[in-house]
């Protein structure tokens, strides 16, 4: 019986060690993001084994990438603001543009941006704006403004992001101040102004705050437009507004870590990515904004039509980027927590 | 030697997963924050200082509250239950233990999403009271600080009834007779002898429900749809979101010295150590 265990200890061992540590990548992403079958094509296709772990928040990638050893991770997703603040903290590397034809199939529109200037460091992978969405057929009064969530027909018909960037910067907007306001007397009336939605709020949910608006549990939210799309798909009365207010956009980035071991690989797996065909099936599992011009090719009618999957540009222009406010986002937290 | 050996692995454990961490806590929260999830090593009481602030000392009263609400629902449902069982056949107090114990094989965050289905406003228990025409809207039982309390009884109650019913069933059943012969009713026999011989587990039971009451922030997420802070969420934000690891440390240790207040209370009151731990 012994000699079996060791045996099959033996066996582990050795079959651990052929793993082929020289054609591997390891990509950190965002949960949800690129669907099993188009990781398992481009792992046919390129005979590159994809070792694939996720992540839930930038911070939470931010802790990943500098607790780990340096190599643990080749390609990551950050957020404009992290992509900045990984600039800055040296953390992620140069991007060799030539390595990516690909890169030609990329909307003009979402490049160059002021978190990384020439997109040395970050490609775009895709977009995501919140949204105000309600149910037309039980909330029947127009709403344009955040300010029409205060009224008091609506309460327990609310959800709202669990963010705390999110949910103070309506407040700042709604005031007519800027989304990220370090200004303690701004942020303490945009304090108050959410305290006064809460009234109306039954819940805060940054996981799948969809689901309460399917079942119906609430009837009104700021949710993430894949999430309304998602929404809209399973109940057509269901309509997003892009409040007069402003509202949050944020876009997620193809970033290569510093130090990273496989490097060529990544290279190849943003080049997969940015195909036309691969980024609409994406696309279409996870209805964020398209960024890819070649994309737009082969998404199917459901997506073109859904207005809050497929955003106009002209609409996404008045979005505003939610920005890194270093030390200040103490500050933040603090009302945060004072909100709850 | 051989005895020495087989502790071994209890001291190897204690050290490294249990010792080490807690000084690297305790080191983190005197340090600074550099705002990016990294620390600057400069001594600092900062992070102590900020505790005070009222923004927080309202999260930690929050917590304590909802802590001793849920502590008292549980003692509340477990007493009557324990003194039902430990006049049982020992048959069935076995089977019966085994099914209280038998939630803990699955994961809590799976059962607090078992607990929606269960309360939300389609969910079992309204559907059931409206087809039974005795309500006619939906009732409130979750997204506010009830779902939160119901939530955390129902997650730490069989914390509160092993050690509970460890103390009860220990109880000479002559002595309830005996009791009842000499002209005690109920409630005396409650108060005169379950109550006072049962103290040590009714203590240790509360203990080990009021703690992790204060950590479980995912109870107070889902069940409270997130719209109260408790400190298990402060110190989950300090570390996800504000990005600022020496408060959440802070945060901890105080927590961590409120625990050893509460245990040496108990000692205090005459409980022993060896009761805390042996069911």
């Amino acid at each position: 019986m012994n000699k079996k265990i060791l045996l099959i200890l033996i066996l582990l061992f050795i079959t651990t060690g052929c793993t082929k540590k020289d054609n591997e990548l390891n990509v950190l992403n965002w949960s949800s993001y690129i669907p099993d079958s188009i990781i398992n094509d481009f792992e046919k296709e390129t005979g590159i084994k994809v070792n694939y772990g996720s992540y839930s928040s930038n911070e939470e990638l931010l802790a990943k990438i500098s607790t780990s050893k340096s190599g643990t991770y080749d390609l990551i997703f950050p957020s404009d603001y992290m992509v900045e603040l990984m600039i800055k903290r040296n953390l992620i590397d140069k991007i060799d543009k030539n390595k990516i034809p690909n890169i030609k199939n990329l909307n003009k529109n979402y490049m160059n941006l002021e978190y990384d200037k020439n997109n040395d460091y970050s490609l775009p992978f895709l977009l995501a704006s919140t949204v105000i969405i309600k149910n037309k057929a039980i909330i029947k009064d127009e709403i344009n403004s955040y300010n029409d969530l205060l009224n008091i027909h609506y309460k327990d018909e609310l959800i709202m992001l669990d963010d705390q960037r999110i949910v103070i910067g309506l407040g700042l907007l709604a005031l007519g101040y800027d989304m990220n306001s370090t200004n303690i007397n701004e942020l303490n009336e945009a304090r108050e102004f959410i305290l006064k939605i809460k009234e109306n709020i039954k819940l805060f949910d940054s996981d799948s705050p969809k689901n309460y608006l399917i079942s119906k549990e609430v009837n009104l939210g700021v949710i993430w437009n894949a999430e309304a799309a998602l929404v809209i798909k399973n109940n057509p009365n269901m309509e997003v507004i892009f409040p007069d207010d402003g509202f949050a956009i944020s876009i997620d980035n193809f970033c290569i870590v510093k130090n990273a071991k496989n490097k060529e690989n990544a290279y190849k797996f943003i080049n997969y990515i940015l195909r036309g065909d691969i980024m609409a099936k994406i696309i279409s599992e996870y209805p964020y904004k398209n960024v890819n011009k070649e994309a737009e090719k082969y998404l199917d009618e459901e997506y073109l039509q859904n207005k809050a999957a497929n955003i106009p540009d002209d609409i996404i222009k008045k979005g505003i980027f939610v920005k890194n406010i270093d030390e200040k986002i103490k500050l933040y937290d603090k009302t945060w927590a004072s909100i709850k | 030697m051989k005895k020495k050996l087989l502790i071994l692995p209890v001291i190897l454990y204690s050290i490294f997963l249990i010792i080490c961490p807690l000084i690297y806590i305790l080191i983190l929260s005197f340090l600074k924050s550099d705002s990016y999830g990294g620390v600057i090593f400069t001594l600092t009481l900062e992070n102590y200082k900020e505790l005070f602030d009222f923004v927080y000392i309202k999260i930690f009263l929050k917590s304590f509250v909802i802590a001793l609400v849920t502590t008292l629902f549980s003692i509340l449902i477990s007493y009557p239950f324990c003194i039902f069982l430990s006049s049982k056949k020992k048959i069935v107090k076995d089977i019966i233990m085994t099914l209280v114990i038998i939630p803990f094989l699955t994961n809590s965050l799976i059962r607090t999403y078992g607990v929606i289905i269960l309360l939300r406003k389609e969910g079992i228990i309204n559907n059931i009271l409206m087809s039974l025409n005795i309500i006619n809207n939906p009732l409130k039982l979750m997204y506010n600080n009830f779902g939160i309390i119901m939530g955390m009884t129902y997650t730490l109650l069989p914390f509160m009834i092993l050690p509970l019913f460890a103390s009860v069933d220990k109880i000479d059943k002559n002595l309830y007779s005996a009791a009842s012969d000499l002209g005690a009713n109920k409630l005396k026999i409650f108060k005169e002898i379950i109550l006072p011989l049962s103290i040590p587990g009714l203590f240790n039971g509360s203990l080990m429900v009021f703690i992790p009451c204060i950590g479980f922030f995912f109870i107070a997420d889902l069940l409270g749809g997130g719209k109260l802070m408790l400190l298990g969420n402060l110190i989950k934000n300090q570390f996800l979101t504000a990005r600022n690891w020496p408060f959440g440390a802070s945060i901890s240790i105080v927590l961590i010295i409120v625990t050893f207040i509460l245990v040496s209370i108990y000692k205090k009151l005459g409980g022993k150590m060896e009761d805390l731990g042996g069911m």
